[in-house]
C-alpha cells in the first residue's frame, strides 16, 4: 500500500486521553445526580421458571423515602409487546414487557423500586412479599429441543426456524470425498465482564423522555423506546455516555426499560446502577454452541464440502437465528450447506459477544480441518494455503444473504472485497518459527522432563459492518478558526471509534486530528448512526464520515478558489492551508479563511459538510485473521502455559496502528480466558450462576499471559475508506483455537473449551505411554 | 450521621457519612470525585485503587469513618498546577488505554509503584498493578507506559 | 450501625462485651467490606482497633511479637520477617501479589478467618499461639486450636485477638510456602507450609507440612501421615516423592472452582517444591 497520508497511519494518541487520565472522563455512573433524582433497585427471581403468584407491595410503598414501585401489574411494564420478528428487536435482548408474571431465568426481573437512596431501596425490596409458583425448568439445549420439553419462556417455541445456507449439492459434495471428518464441539459460556457496571438514568418530563447510558446501540434504543413506549421520536432523547468497555453486552438492555418505566411512576429522575453481579449475571452472556462439523476432502487436501449445524444456546429471552459469522466461507468448496438453530434454555439470556459465530465455528471448523489435515498426514499450513478464499470468492453465507431473502426475497450474491489471508498465514507460520517447531502429526513440538510443547494454528474472519444495519448520517462544521466538528453516533466503548473517524475527516480536510472535536451521544444532535457493533465502524460508518468531510473540503475549495482567485480543482488542503497545486505559495492559511470576511456576504463564510450514506452490500468487506499458538504443557501439574502467540491480521489500511494494537491484544486476552478459566457456572439443579463475580469468574489479569506478537498485512481494501476494513472482533476469533490445536500437537488430546487443569489431568491419565 | 473531615489531594473535605459506607461511595457520590471508579466494589478490579499516605488501598474496602487523619490522593490530585503528571503523559502518549475506565486505578498504583522504585523491571511493573483488571487487554502498553514514565521520573 | 474507634484497650473490651456477637472488630476491614451484604444485618457496632497500639514486630525472649493490627506489608518489610528464620513470613506475604490487600489486610484478620487466607497455614507450621484479650484478662491459645471450622475461629463473643506469637524454630531450620492459583490475582486454591528442622547428622528432626485453602474442612490441616515418612529420615528426591504421595491423608474439596483430584495433585506438587526448598533453607544453618 503506497498511499501518501499526512494523519491516517499514525498511532495519534486518542481524542479523549486526557479526559481518561485524569478521571474526568465522565462513564454513566459518573454522571451529577440531577435534581431530586431517586435511585433504582431492582428484585429477582431465585427461581429459574416460575409463575409469580402473589406479589405484595404495599410494605415497601409505605417505607419512608420510597417513590415507586413497579411489578408486572403496572400496565407501563407493558404486558403487550412481543419479540417474534428479529427486524424490530434487534438486540436480541430485550422481550415482551420488560416485567411478566412469568420468570424465566434465575435473575430475572420481578419488581422495581425507586428510593431516596440505594440503601432504602434496598431494604424496600426486602419488604416485598413474592409467592412463586415453580414452572419446569430446561437448562440443556438438547433436551430443550425435545417434543415434551417444557416451554422456557410464554413468547415463542424452544426452536427458532432454523437458519439455512447451501450452495451447490452437499450430498453429491461427501460423495465425491476421498474421506469425510466428522466433529463436534462446544465451548464453555464467556460473559462479557466489562469493569463498568453501566447505569441507565431516566427522566420524563411532560410527554418526553431522556435517557442517559452507556451504549454501543444508541439510535436502537432511542427506536425501541418509542416502538415500546407508543411514542414519536421528536420525544425521546437518548444521550450514550463512553462506556467501560462493553464487547456487545450493552445494546438495549431490560434494565434500560425498567429506569424509564419507574421514573415515569415516580414522576422524578431515577438512576439505576447494576451491581458487578447484576453486570454478569442478569444482563446477557456470550451464546454457547454445539456445533456438528463435516467435511469432505481429496486425497490431496482439497476440500470439497462442508456441513455445519449450529444449535446457540440463547438462554430465557436472546432471540438469535443467525450466530453472525462469515467463517463457513472461508474456505471454498463447491458444495457446502450451513444451518443454524437459535435454542432457548432457561438461563441467563444470550446474544453478541464479540467475534460471535466466527469465535464459535471458528473452533469448530479448524479443529475438524485439523484433523483432516491429519488424516492425510499434510501440514496444518499446508493444509490453509491450500483452501482458504480469495479475493472476489462468493460469501454463501452472509447475513445480507439472508436479510435479502427476508426482507426482499431476493437471493444476491456477495462477494469478497480484499483478502490478505495468504500473507496473515505465511508470515504468522515465520513469525512462529513454524518451520522449526513443526515436527509433524504425533510429534510435540519439544519435550524437556515433565514439560511438553506443541504448536497449532488457527485462521478466521469476521464481517466488517452488514449494510442493513442502517444509513449513517455525519455532519463536520468548520469554525472560525479552521478547527472543526464532527457529529456522529459511534459507540464509545474503548475502541477508539471516534478517534479514527475523525482521523478520516482531518485525512481528507487537510487538518490535525487534534483540530476535531467529535460530538458523540446524543440522539437530537447527531446523525443516525448505525449500531456499533459487527466492527462496522472504520470499514462502513467512515465512509458517511469521508464523503460528509469531502463535502466540507469541496465548500472550503470553493470560497478559497474566489479568495485565490483560481479554480476548485486546482486546489488542496495541507497542514491546515489552502494553497494552489504546483504554486504552492499562493494560499490562504485555513483559520484566515474562515474569518475573513467575504464582500458580497459582508461576513465570513460557514461551512458545514454531511453526508447521509447506506452500504451498497454486494461485495462484503471480511477482516481476516491467522493465530499461531505455541503452548507448554507441564505433566507434573497438569497445567498449560501459553510460551508464544502471533497474530497476524489482515483489517486493510490500519487507520491508528496502537489503536488497533491494543484492540488484538485485548481479543487476545478475552480469548486466553475463554480458553482457560472464564466459564459461568450454572448450578445443575437451580440454573443459577455460582461465579456471579471476579472472585470467581477469572479473566486475564497483567501477570497471566505473555504479551503477544502482533502484525498486520496491509492489503487495501477497494471498497473501505482509504482502503480500510474493521477489527474490533476478528481479534478473538481464531485465538482460541490456535491454542487448542498447539495443546493437541502436545499432548494428542483434542479439547472443547475451556481447557482446564482438570481436562488435562484427565487425558494425561488416559494417555498409554 | 458522623461529621467527619476527610484529607483528599491536600484539601480538607468535611462531610456527613453513614458508619458503613465505603471511602469509595464517600469520595464519589459526596465528595464529587468520581475519577476513582468502582468496579466491583469488593476488592477485585484494581480500579478503585487511590493513595493513602502514600501507599495504594482499595477504597471499596475502606470505611470512610476510618479514613479520617490521612492524607488521600485520588486521580484528580496528581498533577500538578495543571502540567500532568509524567504517568498520565506516558498513558496519553502511549496509548496506554482503550476504554479509560481502570486507567486511573493503573496510574495511581504505578505512581506509588514510582515513587518507591523509579528503575522497576518489567515484572516489578506487573506486580504493582497485580490486582488490576482491564477487560480491554491493554496490559502490553500500560506496562510500556508505566516504563515510560519511569524514565522520564530517572532523567528529572 | 455504630463506629467506634478506641484508643484503650479497656475500652475495646467493654465495647465487646457491650454488644456481644454483634460487634466486630476490625483493622484492614477488607474481610467485613468485602462482604457487607451479608454482615451488615448482624453488625450492631464495628470497633476499629487500630488504634490500640497493637501495629509491632518485636523480637522478645526467643519469640517473634506480631501485633494484630500489623499489615501484611510491614510483615513483608521489617527487617525482623523478611530475613533470618522468620522470612518465611515475608515469603508468604509475598504470595499474594496484590499491594492493596497487602497494604490494609492485618495479621490478626488474616488469622481470625479461618478460610481462604495464607498466612494461618504459615503459622501453623511454625507452631504459633494466639494471644487474645477481653474483659476476662488473657489467654493463649495455639494456632492448630485457633480454627474450629471453616470461617469458625475459637473467640468468644467477648475476645479479640491482640498479638501473634511464633516461637524462635530451632537452628537448621528451613521453611518453604507453594500456593496454586487459577490465576495471578485469586484466592488460594491449594496452598501448603513446609517447615523442616535438622539435626547434625543432616536428618529430618523436626517437621510440619501444613496443606492450606484446598482442605474438606476448610482449615489448615497438617498432613500427619507426610510428616511421618520424613520425621528422622534424610531428605533426598525420593523421600521427597513419597512425602508428596503420603498426603493424601488430607482430603481434599470437590467445588466449582477446582476438583478435589486436581487439589490433590497441587497438593502433592506443592508438597514437593515447598520441601525442596525448606531443605535448601535448612542447610543453610542460620
Amino acid at each position: 500500500m503506497t498511499m501518501e497520508t499526512s494523519v491516517i497511519g499514525k498511532s495519534l494518541p486518542l481524542l479523549d486521553a486526557y479526559e481518561k487520565v485524569t478521571g474526568r472522563l465522565k462513564f454513566a455512573g459518573d454522571m451529577p445526580p440531577l435534581q431530586r433524582m431517586h435511585h433504582a433497585k431492582v428484585l429477582r427471581s431465585p427461581y429459574a421458571h416460575a409463575k409469580v403468584a402473589h406479589i405484595d407491595t404495599s410494605a415497601a410503598e409505605a417505607l419512608s423515602g420510597v417513590s415507586a414501585v413497579i411489578t408486572y401489574k403496572d400496565d407501563i411494564t407493558g404486558n403487550k409487546k412481543t419479540c417474534n420478528s428479529p427486524w424490530q428487536d434487534f438486540s436480541f435482548n430485550f422481550r415482551g414487557p420488560m416485567i411478566s408474571q412469568e420468570v424465566c431465568y434465575v435473575g430475572d426481573e420481578v419488581a422495581v423500586v425507586s428510593a431516596v437512596d440505594e440503601d432504602v431501596a434496598k431494604e424496600a425490596l426486602q419488604l416485598i412479599e413474592v409467592e412463586y409458583e415453580e414452572l419446569p425448568a430446561v437448562f440443556d439445549m438438547e433436551e430443550s429441543m425435545k417434543p415434551d420439553a417444557p416451554q422456557v419462556h410464554p413468547w415463542g417455541p424452544n426452536v427458532l426456524d432454523p437458519s439455512v445456507f447451501e450452495w451447490g449439492d452437499i450430498e453429491q459434495g461427501f460423495k465425491e470425498a476421498d474421506y469425510i471428518i466428522e466433529n463436534r464441539i462446544t465451548l464453555g459460556n464467556q460473559q462479557h465482564a466489562p469493569l463498568d457496571r453501566n447505569a441507565c438514568t431516566a427522566h420524563w418530563e411532560g410527554d418526553r423522555v431522556s435517557l442517559w447510558t452507556s451504549t454501543q446501540a444508541l439510535f436502537w434504543i432511542r427506536d425501541a423506546v418509542t416502538e415500546f413506549f407508543e411514542l414519536s421520536p421528536s420525544k425521546v432523547r437518548v444521550y450514550s455516555s463512553p462506556t467501560g468497555g462493553s464487547f456487545g453486552l450493552w445494546w438495549g438492555n431490560n434494565f434500560m426499560f425498567l429506569a424509564i418505566a419507574i421514573a415515569r411512576k415516580a414522576r422524578r429522575p431515577v438512576r439505576l446502577i447494576l451491581t458487578r453481579d447484576e453486570v454478569q449475571t442478569t444482563v446477557k452472556r456470550r451464546e454457547r454452541p454445539l456445533i456438528d462439523v463435516k467435511i469432505g476432502i481429496k486425497k490431496d487436501g482439497t476440500m470439497v464440502s462442508q456441513s455445519f449445524r449450529h444449535l446457540m444456546d440463547n438462554g430465557a429471552y436472546g432471540n438469535k437465528f443467525d450466530p453472525y459469522q462469515s467463517v463457513a466461507d472461508i474456505y471454498t468448496t463447491p458444495h457446502g450447506r450451513a444451518e443454524f438453530i437459535g435454542v432457548s434454555t432457561n438461563l441467563l439470556p444470550a446474544g453478541c459477544m464479540r467475534g460471535v459465530g466466527d469465535l464459535t465455528l471458528a473452533y469448530a471448523i479448524e479443529q475438524t480441518v485439523d484433523m483432516a489435515a491429519e488424516k492425510i498426514d499434510m501440514d496444518p499450513v499446508e493444509f490453509r494455503l491450500k483452501n482458504h478464499w480469495k479475493t472476489g470468492d462468493i460469501c454463501h453465507t452472509s447475513q445480507e444473504v439472508l436479510f435479502a431473502k427476508l426482507l426482499f426475497n431476493k437471493e444476491p450474491e456477495v462477494s469478497l472485497t480484499s483478502s490478505g489471508l495468504a500473507e496473515c498465514i505465511q508470515k504468522g507460520a515465520d513469525k512462529m518459527g513454524w518451520k522449526e517447531k513443526w515436527k509433524g502429526w504425533g510429534k510435540p513440538s519439544s519435550v524437556d522432563g515433565y514439560k511438553i510443547r506443541g504448536v497449532g494454528m488457527g485462521i478466521s474472519t469476521h464481517i466488517s459492518g452488514l449494510a442493513f444495519f442502517g444509513f449513517n448520517g455525519i455532519t463536520i462544521k468548520v469554525n472560525p478558526d479552521g478547527t472543526m466538528a464532527l457529529t456522529t453516533g459511534i459507540g464509545r466503548m474503548g475502541q477508539g471509534g471516534d478517534t479514527t473517524q475523525a482521523m478520516v475527516a482531518a485525512e481528507v480536510l487537510g487538518v490535525e486530528l487534534e483540530d476535531i472535536n467529535v460530538i458523540d451521544g446524543d440522539t437530537e444532535v447527531v446523525g443516525h448512526t448505525m449500531v456499533t457493533f459487527g466492527s462496522n465502524g472504520m470499514h462502513m460508518v467512515a465512509r458517511a464520515t469521508k464523503a460528509a468531510a469531502e463535502h466540507a473540503r469541496e465548500q472550503l475549495l470553493e470560497f478559497a478558489a474566489q479568495e485565490l482567485e483560481a479554480n476548485p480543482e486546482d486546489l488542496d488542503i495541507k497542514h491546515r492551508r489552502i494553497f494552489v497545486k504546483g504554486s504552492e505559495d499562493i494560499g490562504i492559511e485555513l483559520k484566515e479563511l474562515m474569518s475573513k470576511p467575504i464582500y458580497e456576504y459582508l461576513s465570513a463564510p460557514e461551512v458545514i459538510g454531511s453526508a447521509s450514506k447506506g452500504v451498497e452490500f454486494h461485495k462484503a468487506g471480511k477482516m481476516m485473521i491467522a493465530d499461531f499458538a505455541e503452548v507448554e504443557i507441564d505433566t507434573r501439574t497438569a497445567q498449560m502455559k501459553l510460551i508464544k502467540f502471533v497474530a497476524y491480521h489482515d483489517s486493510g489500511t490500519i487507520v491508528n496502528p496502537a489503536i488497533c494494537e491494543n484492540q488484538v491484544a485485548g481479543g487476545y486476552y478475552q480469548s486466553m480466558g475463554l480458553c482457560t478459566t472464564e466459564n459461568l457456572i450454572f448450578d445443575e439443579e437451580t440454573g443459577a450462576i455460582l461465579n456471579p463475580n471476579f472472585m470467581d469468574y477469572k479473566i486475564m489479569g497483567p501477570l497471566d499471559m505473555p504479551d503477544p506478537d502482533i502484525y498486520f498485512a496491509e492489503v487495501y481494501d477497494e471498497d473501505g475508506p482509504f482502503g480500510a476494513k474493521g477489527i474490533g472482533e476478528g481479534v478473538t476469533c481464531a485465538v482460541p483455537i490456535a491454542v487448542a490445536n498447539a495443546v493437541y500437537n502436545a499432548i494428542g488430546v483434542r479439547f472443547d473449551l475451556p481447557i482446564t487443569p482438570e481436562k488435562i489431568l484427565q487425558a494425561l491419565k488416559s494417555k498409554v505411554h | 450521621m458522623i461529621p467527619i473531615c476527610l484529607k483528599v489531594n491536600g484539601e480538607d473535605c468535611p462531610v456527613q457519612v453513614k458508619a458503613h459506607w465505603s471511602l469509595a461511595f464517600v469520595l464519589r457520590e459526596k465528595i464529587g470525585l468520581t475519577g476513582t471508579k468502582t468496579g466491583c466494589e469488593m476488592g477485585t478490579c484494581g480500579s478503585c485503587t487511590i493513595l493513602l499516605d502514600g501507599k495504594p488501598i482499595f477504597c471499596c474496602l475502606k470505611m470512610a469513618v476510618d479514613a479520617e487523619g490521612h492524607e488521600l490522593t485520588t486521580i484528580e490530585g496528581i498533577e500538578n498546577d495543571g502540567v500532568l503528571h509524567p504517568l498520565q503523559q506516558t498513558f496519553i502518549d502511549g496509548h496506554g488505554m482503550q476504554c479509560g475506565y481502570c486507567t486511573p486505578g493503573m496510574i495511581i498504583a504505578a505512581k506509588a509503584l514510582l515513587e518507591g522504585n523509579s528503575n522497576p523491571s518489567e515484572h516489578e511493573v506487573r506486580l504493582a498493578i497485580g490486582g488490576h483488571l482491564c477487560r480491554c487487554g491493554t496490559y502490553v502498553r500500560i506496562v510500556k507506559s508505566i516504563m515510560d514514565a519511569a524514565e522520564i521520573v530517572r532523567n528529572t | 450501625m455504630e463506629y467506634y474507634s478506641p484508643t484503650e484497650l479497656s475500652e475495646a473490651y467493654a465495647l465487646l462485651s457491650k454488644y456481644g456477637d454483634a460487634a466486630i472488630p476490625i483493622a484492614g476491614s477488607t474481610f467485613f467490606m468485602g462482604h457487607r451484604e451479608e454482615l451488615f444485618n448482624e453488625v450492631d457496632a464495628v470497633i476499629n482497633i487500630k488504634k490500640l497500639g497493637l501495629s509491632y514486630i518485636k523480637l522478645e525472649d526467643n519469640i517473634l511479637k506480631i501485633g494484630a493490627t500489623t499489615t501484611l506489608s510491614e510483615i513483608f518489610e521489617s527487617g525482623l520477617t523478611s530475613q533470618g528464620v522468620y522470612k518465611i513470613l515475608s515469603e508468604t506475604v509475598n504470595e499474594l501479589n496484590i499491594y492493596e490487600v497487602r497494604n490494609m489486610a492485618t495479621i490478626g484478620g488474616e488469622v481470625c478467618i479461618a478460610g481462604e487466607v495464607d498466612m494461618p497455614t504459615t503459622l501453623l507450621a511454625y507452631d504459633t499461639n494466639i494471644v487474645i484479650g477481653s474483659n476476662d484478662g488473657t489467654r493463649v491459645v495455639s494456632m492448630a486450636d485457633f480454627h474450629i471450622g471453616y470461617l469458625n475461629n475459637a473467640l468468644e463473643v467477648n475476645e479479640m485477638v491482640t498479638e501473634v506469637q511464633i516461637p524462635r524454630p530451632p537452628a537448621n531450620t528451613g521453611g518453604g510456602f507453594r500456593k496454586f492459583k487459577r490465576t495471578a490475582a485469586d484466592l488460594p486454591i491449594v496452598s501448603v507450609a513446609v517447615r523442616v528442622s535438622l539435626g547434625s547428622d543432616g536428618a529430618c528432626e523436626d517437621v510440619r507440612v501444613v496443606v492450606g485453602a484446598a482442605t474438606l474442612s476448610g482449615i489448615p490441616q497438617r498432613s500427619a501421615a507426610a510428616e511421618a515418612v520424613l520425621l528422622n529420615q534424610k531428605i533426598d528426591e525420593a523421600l521427597i516423592k513419597q512425602v508428596a504421595e503420603a498426603s493424601s491423608d488430607v482430603e481434599c474439596i470437590d467445588d466449582f472452582r477446582v476438583p478435589a483430584v486436581v487439589r490433590s495433585l497441587w497438593v502433592k506438587c506443592s508438597i514437593e517444591d515447598a520441601l525442596k526448598k525448606a531443605l535448601a533453607e535448612a542447610g543453610k544453618g542460620e
